[in-house]
């Protein structure tokens, strides 16, 4: 079959460490914390975690009210990011309306302060008297994608991609494939997730949330570390504009590196306990799409949240398949987990890793519990000369996805 | 309740919710053409004045307004 490269020109994003790749590099250099103390959540009885990365930004006028009032924080972030990229690629509209130019956008939930503002009226007092109509258009589980779409009025392919912490890795693959395969010339991919206290309150039911560092924020997550006690939510948002490469070296577009390899499977058992073989199945397909073999990979952005169990099977897929000399690091120590939004902040770092050569450390790992696998944790930031990385996101439901970035050269 | 109360009250919720600019809001303004509204905000914009004056408003009613006037002249027959 005869397929096409897919390489990356535009890029947008709001992250807790900053508002555009350059911030969010040197977010990482610095290793600053985006975790911050949220007094707040405590309203909430019997709810123990105050800690949450949250973006810096509530700039909601730059977009358009008539497209804004449907939107709630989920799809604001998203499509400010995906300005933000639609402006580093110099698209203009008649590219972005191509039907040959299509989306991929997900996200855990729709927004939910919106679901709060509405459903908790609807169900006390039984009346859907009072609803206004955007509520909904909030909190449906596409509204980013059909929102985004509305917005920059996009003609091609929509396919949204809700599966939770793989959301936005999903979407980046579905791109991918979309190109890769003839379906579209270019993709705007990407997620988001806004922050709530319903996020973090899941996960707490689930006893998986982090509450021994709600007074030092800064020490929260820690994948990987011995003294780590659960994740932390946080929100956020980030657009990829992706193309047939042909096209985009034709046009002279700026190019951030190529997608060169995609895998999503399933491990096909338990709704939450990550599954060691699951994780280790994806990244060795991803491997096959790519064509290479693991030494190629340069580093590994990991997903580990920081939950006991997720960090540990983690741990053994990624040796059963590298061994212990790649360099891995999962970033979520510096902003928490972006759920649906992570796949492709997580992505975007990969990408500022393949311009800089930065492999950014383990924040917060000081001593690797003992049942994890013996890898190349990266305690401090070092600087390598690799073209090829790894991200790996995993979601409930047992969902995987692998996605493989190379520098192009030139 | 006055016209008075009612017309400073839509053009609250106009440029609160809606975003409107104060001087759009004129005699014989237009939801549609010239306030850049439609059909789901004329939807919402009932809802809203539904709750601030307490009125009979309902979703239909936002199929027999298009201009400011004839949306005060509905409220004040159901005051």
């Amino acid at each position: 079959m005869n397929t096409r490269r897919v390489v990356i020109t535009g890029v947008g994003v709001l992250s807790p460490l900053g508002n555009d790749m350059q911030a969010l590099q040197e977010g990482l250099e610095s290793s600053r914390s985006g975790v911050v103390h949220v007094e707040s959540w405590s309203e909430y009885k019997d709810f123990n975690t105050r800690v949450c990365g949250l973006v810096q930004w509530d700039d909601y006028k730059v977009i358009p009210r008539k497209s804004r009032r449907s939107m709630g924080r989920v799809a604001i972030m998203a499509a400010k990011t995906m300005q933000d990229a639609v402006a580093d690629a110099g698209l203009s509209e008649e590219q972005i309306s191509n039907p040959r130019t299509g989306i991929s956008f997900g996200s855990t939930m729709g927004s939910d302060e919106a679901l709060f503002d509405s459903i908790g009226t609807i169900a006390q007092e039984k009346t859907f008297i009072g609803q206004n109509s955007m509520s909904f258009l909030k909190f449906m589980s596409h509204t980013v994608a059909a929102n985004i779409a509305a917005m920059f009025k996009i003609r091609g392919r929509n396919i949204p991609a809700c599966s939770a912490c793989t959301s936005s890795s999903m979407a980046i693959g579905i791109g991918y494939e979309s190109i890769k395969y003839g379906m579209s010339d270019m993709m705007f991919v990407g997620g988001s997730e806004e922050a709530h206290a319903y996020n973090a309150g899941i996960f707490e039911i689930m006893a998986a949330t982090s509450t021994r560092y709600n007074d030092t924020p800064d020490q929260t997550p820690r994948p990987f570390d011995t003294e780590r006690d659960g994740l932390v939510t946080a929100e956020g948002a980030g657009t990829l504009v992706l193309e047939e490469y042909e096209a985009a070296k034709a046009r002279g577009a700026k190019i951030y590196g190529e997608i060169i390899g995609y895998a999503t499977s399933c491990d096909g058992e338990h709704i939450t306990t990550p599954s060691s073989e699951g994780m280790e199945q994806v990244m060795r397909l991803a491997l096959d799409d790519a064509n290479i073999t693991p030494d190629k990979v340069g580093y590994i952005n990991a997903h580990a949240t920081s939950t006991p169990k997720g960090d540990i099977a983690e741990s053994h897929a990624s040796y059963a398949v590298f061994g212990d000399k790649t360099p891995i690091s999962s970033t979520k120590g510096y902003m928490g987990h972006i759920l649906g939004g992570c796949g492709v902040v997580e992505s975007i770092i990969g990408l500022i890793s393949l311009k800089t050569g930065l492999l950014p450390a383990n924040k917060n790992l000081v001593k690797v519990d003992e049942t994890c696998a013996p890898l190349d944790y990266l305690f401090e930031h070092r600087y390598g000369n690799h073209d090829i990385v790894m991200n790996n996101n995993f979601a409930f439901g047992g969902i995987n996805t692998s996605l493989i970035f190379k520098k192009i050269e030139g | 309740m006055t016209e008075e109360l009612v017309r400073a009250t839509l053009k609250e919720v106009l440029i609160e919710e809606f975003e409107v600019e104060e001087d759009e809001i004129v005699e014989g303004a237009n939801f549609f053409e010239d306030l850049d509204m439609d059909s789901l905000d004329a939807i919402d914009l009932i809802v809203m004045m539904d709750k601030k004056l307490n009125i009979d408003l309902k979703a239909e009613d936002a199929q027999k307004i298009r201009t400011i006037d004839e949306f005060v002249a509905l409220i004040m027959t159901r005051a």
